[in-house]
């Protein structure tokens, strides 16, 4: 059965800019689901809109076969939502904020209780149970967030950037969290991330997301099937133009098909890359030119991300600039940093 | 989720936070005693002479009360929650919507009759009186608590409709201008013309001589009678208000 379905699922904001462009999506029961992309790229607002929380502009969309806007009341009791804002409230205590929780979705007051001292105890939190939210660091808040998505043991889990600004211990934990509700209760898992390595490691399927629009999608390896070929990397020193000098000398490799310029290295996708790597060096070598570095990789979500989109997904991380600004593009279009 | 179970469980939430920061409730009781005293103070014995009043620590104390029923929070709550998320994290809940932000309302509503209890009893120790006897006591404390109550939609649902924390606290502003034109300080018989009129056509007016009767009169059916239809009729057009706030956001 298909947990979440979207049919051409679209959402333009007032001010005219289309965030989710005609989304087509359906996720079987029991899988983890990565959604992939940039900042901007329409991912939360694709949750939001799963969720009820916004609605579409067009397009149609079921979460436990419900449809969002005909059913939006079971679509809540049915869906667990952690948000990217992680929305609690700092007066009340872990205890109190999810036996409210518990409550608002039908639980008598001692199942409520129950539940909620279950849940302390998964996310490690039970000890500071009875302490107001306010005093909780942030990894305990994103676990606290968690655990108030499941309190009601909903069949389908949203969650919109679990680890964003998590240290890595806390991620691990977090993951680790996501895998076993999956695996023990069979919970749907629909989660959003901007971090490969989150995706690559915890989800069944990955679609990667772009300007509103599903690019690619598939498992974690089939993805990096199928680009078909090893990553070839050419680093240079200082001056970002010498990848473009770079892509000119090695213009005549028949190997070199659609390469790509990246944050000033360029990247080769290359049959038995190691065995071309001497040619690689000769020909800079005639062309004059001198690189810090070649390496050879299997490749990686980023690189197919790279390859799709002619961005590294890190060049849209919190620190970046907006929309990407500053990040690489497509060396086949011929343009350089 | 039953509206109102849900609208209860929430209202205990607002409850409880309102106890939590008991210093944020030390000025809505405070400045309205303190008006009262001065006023009292300053030109008690004159106006009891000039308006012809036999009482009037009676005459004000209403005012005290109207004055801190109207220093409901919820508006503010309300874009706080929405500030950090949690407002979201309410609407994801099957809770009815309007259950999120009704429950507010109420907890402002039960805040203003506690306030109006202890400002009726400081009243009654220096002399207040209370021509209405207990049951008036504890129909004050309703009034008061059911114009906290319509009174606080006003901050929701310009909070709501901004998401601004200082639009949310313009009701309290707004109040002041309706207190003024209201005879809060003077019978409305010895105003000039035009403050006369703005004080007929001013719901604050009836709501004050609702309460100020029970105070001075005993039981006024017809004042009280006023006074509520005024308070339905605030309440009615705030929480219209809010509703469409809500509409807009969620």
């Amino acid at each position: 059965m298909t947990a979440i379905r979207a049919e051409k699922l679209t959402k333009q904001y007032r001010r005219g800019v289309l965030a989710v462009d005609g989304l087509d999506l359906a996720v079987p029961e029991g899988q983890i689901f990565a959604f992939l992309g940039e900042n901007g790229s329409g991912k939360t607002t694709t949750v939001r809109m799963l969720t009820t929380l916004l609605r579409p502009t067009s397009g149609r969309a079921w979460v436990a076969g419900y449809d969002v806007l005909e059913r939006p009341g079971d679509v809540r009791r049915a869906a667990g939502v952690a948000l990217q804002e992680v929305g609690l409230d700092d007066l009340q205590t872990g205890r109190e904020l999810l036996e409210l929780q518990a409550r608002l979705f039908g639980l008598s007051r001692s199942e409520a209780r129950r539940r909620a001292a279950e849940l302390l105890a998964v996310v490690g939190l039970d000890a500071h149970a009875d302490r107001r939210l306010g005093t909780y660091s942030g990894g305990m808040r994103r676990r606290l967030d968690l655990a108030a998505a499941l309190v009601h043991h909903p069949h389908v889990l949203f969650l919109d950037e679990p680890t964003t600004g998590l240290d890595p211990r806390s991620r691990e934990h977090v993951w680790e969290y996501i895998r076993t509700i999956n695996r023990q209760e069979g919970v749907t898992v629909f989660l959003t991330t901007q971090y490969l390595e989150e995706a690559d490691r915890l989800a069944d399927e990955v679609a990667i997301i772009h300007q509103g629009r599903i690019v690619a999608q598939g498992t974690p390896e089939a993805l990096k099937s199928s680009i078909g070929a090893d990553v070839l990397a050419v680093e240079f020193d200082g001056d970002p133009a010498l990848s473009g000098r770079a892509l000119e000398a090695l213009a005549a490799l028949p190997q070199a098909a659609e390469p790509r310029i990246a944050d000033g290295q360029l990247y080769l996708y290359v049959r038995e890359g190691a065995r071309l790597v001497p040619r690689v060096v000769l020909e800079l070598e005639e062309a004059g030119l001198r690189p810090r570095a070649i390496t050879v990789a299997r490749p990686t979500l980023d690189d197919v991300f790279l390859r799709i989109t002619g961005h590294h997904l890190a060049a849209s991380q919190p620190a970046a600039a907006p929309d990407g600004a500053g990040g690489a593009t497509p060396a086949g279009q011929g343009a350089h940093r | 989720m039953n509206t109102l179970r849900a609208t209860w469980l929430l209202t205990l939430r607002a409850l409880r936070e309102i106890v939590r920061q008991p210093v944020n409730e030390v000025g809505n009781l405070v400045i309205p005693l303190f008006f009262f005293a001065v006023t009292v103070g300053a030109v008690g014995r004159v106006a009891e002479r000039a308006f012809g009043l036999e009482n009037f620590v009676g005459f004000q104390m209403p005012v005290a009360v109207l004055n801190a029923s109207a220093s409901g929070t919820a508006g503010l709550a309300i874009t706080q929650d929405v500030m950090s998320g949690y407002f979201e994290k309410l609407l994801l809940t099957p809770a009815p919507r309007f259950a999120v932000v009704f429950a507010r309302v109420m907890a402002d509503g039960i805040k203003a009759a506690v306030l109006a209890a202890v400002i009726g009893g400081i009243g009654l120790l220096v002399g207040s009186g209370f021509a209405a006897g207990p049951l008036g006591f504890l129909l004050l404390v309703a009034m008061a608590g059911a114009f906290g109550f319509a009174f606080s939609a006003f901050g929701v649902a310009f909070g709501l409709r901004t998401g601004s924390p200082q639009a949310a606290q313009l009701s309290f502003l707004l109040f002041f201008p309706l207190l003024f034109l209201a005879p809060a300080f003077a019978p409305k018989e010895i105003f000039a013309p035009w403050l006369r009129f703005a004080a007929t056509i001013n719901p604050v007016t009836y709501v004050l001589e609702g309460m100020r009767s029970l105070v001075l009169d005993g039981w006024a059916w017809a004042a009280l009678g006023r006074a509520f239809a005024a308070i339905g009729g605030i309440g009615a057009f705030t929480l219209s208000l809010t509703v469409w706030a809500l509409r807009s956001r969620a």
